[in-house]
Order: structure tokens, then C-alpha cells, then sequence
């Protein structure tokens, strides 16, 4: 797994511009609030980095009556508990940058969104993740194995964005030789308007052959009726389209999230790009 | 619990203002096993829209007099753990963790579904529960 460390470096490093902004409706003040711009992590998660956008923003809305901040995109609420990269290529794939979110106090849409209380919130999700993606990797095994400072290690590496401190760590779990081979892949599907989709899928098949991204796919066919070769849409993870020769093994070594989970998006390809 | 003979007076004292959803919902266990539970999880599932799911307490959480519920693929994990905190008479303020494979908190917008396909083992999915942080 050493050998192209360099892309695990390049992805950690991958970010997205955003211009956040307050609902019009919510604004409360005369003075109508700047815009605020971050570049974010496409690996973290949103309540980790948009603390200033709160501080903000929140003085331009009635004290009175504020909830809990959340954010939108062209009237979809994003779900805190999905990294940022991947809410970004599920739904903002194809617009222009900066990323244009609405900032929202008002009219939490419980049914879409959870609370998220606190960052401890994130931590424990994102320990949860994990935990799940190494009982499909190794039975729970390799993170059982560790000591409550290596998890803790995991969730400060990510929120102080240190590269090192975290790989450290999680090469343990993405430990596959011998032994240690990923009996499934942790991956999940995510397509808009419908629920992620996650299966078992092993990375060989009975007579130990390679599986691919495009195998994996074609499992999946059922529940997702893409066209034949597979051309009605872009698959995308960590804002790239893999070919679809990609061993699902390899992707997930190199292309997983922090929490260890491959999060693939299909986007249907509009009709001027075909 | 869809059907009134079957209904204890614990289950009666149950404050369920979305009662008459959890009766269509979750229906009482077939009474004996059925031959299709030997079927792999993914056979299974691609025949039929609900699943089994047997409710374990762990910790100090109370035992649930009936485990075994079948439940709809597309329903949620905060429903399953709605449905069991009504059924063991949590105080609104207490909290209730919910553990697949003993080992991870699923997130409670997680479908029952796809839980299933993963960690579903001899035709149904095994779910603890517990009023503490029990694992992790």
C-alpha cells in the first residue's frame, strides 16, 4: 500500500472553495451581511470548519428565535455527517466555484438533517464509520487491536489536519496483505434523491480474481439500472472519475475517505455532454 | 403486535401516538421458522421488502418480551430505536444506543436494508440496545 502514498498526500490535501451566505429571508439587521468565503478540506466535515461562518452570521439573524445552523445547496439541505467531498460531488459536481451554500438558523428541516450537538457529535459518527468499515475489512479486528490513543489519534489527525499523525494510524487498518485482506470493501453508493446503497462485496472473486470498479457496478445493477457500459453516468469519488478497471481492493487502500468508507457518487451526464 | 390477543398489558400501557403505523409496520414473528430464513441474506432480500431483526438488551437496558420483529428494508435506525424506547417505557430524556455486531453505532438515518445485507447473518440482523454507551 507504501507505493502511492503520494495520492493518499494529494487527496488529503484536496479543497474546496466556498462562498457561504446568509438566507434573505433570515436576515433580521438593516445592514445586509458580507458573504464569507473558506476553502475547506474536502475530507473534513462541516461543523469542523465553519465555526467563523456561525460567529458571522449570526448577528445579521433575530436572536430570539435561532436553531441550530445548517447549511443548503439550490434547496437541498447537506447532511453534516457526510464529508465535505462528497457532498460536494454529489451535488455540486458540475457548477461553478466558488460553491454557493446558504447559511440557515431558521426552519431546521428535522426530517432531512440530524442535530449535531457539539464536535463530539462528529467524533463519535466518525468513530462509528470507522468501527463499521473495519468489521468489513477484518471482522473489527485491526481497530480492536488498537489502543483508545491510536482512535483518538485517527479523529485529531483529521480535525487538526495532520496527514502524518492520521496515516499512521489508519495504515493499520488499511493493513491487506496475507492475512489481512479486506474481506469486503466498505464502500457506499450515493445517488440524488435516493438512499445510499452499501452490500457486501468482496474484492476477488470465487476463483480469485481481481473485482473492479466496474464489476462492482454491475452488482449493483439492480438497484441502480445504469445503462449499458455504464455511460449514463459520471462515477465519481474524491472529485475523480476512476476507470472503471480500477481494482475495488486498490480504491479502497487509496481512495477511501478517513473513515475508511469509498463514497461513490453517480451523476446522471446531461444531455449537451453526450 | 398487530394482533389483540396478543397484547399484554405491558404493551397496552405503551403511549404510541404513531401506533397505528407501528402495527403495519412491524408485524409479529411468523410462529414457526420459516424454511426461507436459511436463505443468504442476499437471496432473501431480493425477494422480499422486510427483514427480521431480534432486539437484544445490553448493560442495564430491560429485556423486550417479544425480540423478534419483522421491519420494513427502507425504515430508519432512529425508527427502530424510537419504536424500542416506547416498547421499554424510556423516559423521554433518557437516551437509547443502538450497537450492530456489537461493535459500531449505526447512524440513524441508516436504512434497516442495507445494514441487513452487511451484517445480517442466518436470515436476520441482530441489533443490541442499551440506555449507556456500551461499545466504543
Amino acid at each position: 500500500m507504501a507505493d502511492d502514498r503520494e495520492i493518499l498526500r494529494e487527496l488529503w490535501e484536496g479543497k474546496i472553495p466556498i462562498c457561504f451566505q446568509l438566507a434573505q429571508e433570515e436576515i433580521y439587521t438593516v445592514d445586509q451581511p458580507d458573504p464569507f468565503f473558506l476553502l475547506v478540506p474536502r475530507l473534513s466535515y462541516f461543523p469542523l470548519v465553519t465555526d467563523k461562518v456561525l460567529r458571522h452570521m449570526v448577528k445579521f439573524v433575530e436572536q430570539e428565535s435561532t436553531d441550530e445552523m445548517w447549511l443548503e445547496y439550490e434547496g437541498q439541505p447537506l447532511k453534516w455527517h457526510y464529508p465535505i467531498g462528497l457532498l460536494f460531488d454529489l451535488y455540486g459536481h458540475q457548477t461553478e466555484l466558488p460553491w454557493k451554500l446558504i447559511v440557515h438558523f431558521k426552519k431546521f428541516p428535522e426530517d432531512e438533517l440530524l442535530h449535531c450537538p457539539n464536535k463530539e457529535a462528529v467524533e463519535s459518527h466518525f468513530m462509528s464509520i470507522i468501527k463499521e468499515a473495519d468489521a468489513l475489512k477484518h471482522r473489527g479486528q485491526a481497530i480492536n487491536n488498537m489502543q483508545k490513543k491510536d482512535h483518538k489519534a485517527l479523529w485529531t489527525g483529521l480535525m487538526n489536519d495532520k496527514f502524518d499523525q492520521f496515516w499512521s494510524v489508519n495504515k493499520k487498518l488499511m493493513e491487506s496483505s496475507g492475512e489481512d485482506a479486506f474481506k469486503s470493501i466498505p464502500f457506499r453508493i450515493y445517488q440524488v434523491d435516493s438512499i445510499p446503497i452499501q452490500k457486501l462485496f468482496k474484492p476477488t472473486d470465487d476463483n480469485g480474481e481481481t473485482l473492479t470498479l466496474r464489476h462492482l457496478l454491475e452488482f449493483l445493477n439492480v438497484d441502480i439500472a445504469l445503462s449499458p457500459e455504464l455511460s449514463s453516468h459520471h462515477v465519481i469519488t474524491q472529485g475523480i472519475e476512476p476507470p472503471l478497471e480500477t481494482p475495488a481492493a486498490w480504491m479502497s487502500e487509496h481512495l477511501s475517505y478517513p473513515d475508511n468508507f469509498l463514497h461513490i457518487c453517480l451523476v446522471p451526464r446531461t444531455e449537451n455532454e453526450s | 403486535m398487530s394482533e389483540g390477543e396478543e397484547k399484554t398489558p405491558d404493551e397496552q400501557g405503551i403511549a404510541l401516538p404513531t401506533q397505528a403505523t407501528a402495527n403495519e409496520l412491524i408485524e409479529p414473528e411468523p410462529k414457526s421458522e420459516s424454511p426461507q430464513s436459511i436463505a443468504s441474506p442476499d437471496t432473501k432480500a431480493k425477494f422480499n421488502s422486510k427483514v427480521d431483526i431480534l432486539l437484544k438488551p445490553a448493560g442495564d437496558a430491560p429485556i423486550m418480551k417479544k425480540k423478534k420483529w419483522t421491519v420494513d428494508r427502507t425504515k430508519k435506525i432512529c425508527w427502530v430505536s424510537d419504536f424500542i424506547k416506547k416498547y421499554i417505557k424510556n423516559e423521554p430524556s433518557e437516551s437509547l444506543f443502538l450497537y450492530v455486531n456489537q461493535s459500531y453505532a449505526p447512524s440513524p438515518d441508516t436504512d434497516i436494508g442495507s445494514i441487513f445485507d452487511c451484517f445480517g447473518s442466518d436470515g436476520k440482523l441482530v441489533l443490541h440496545y442499551c440506555r449507556t454507551q456500551a461499545w466504543g
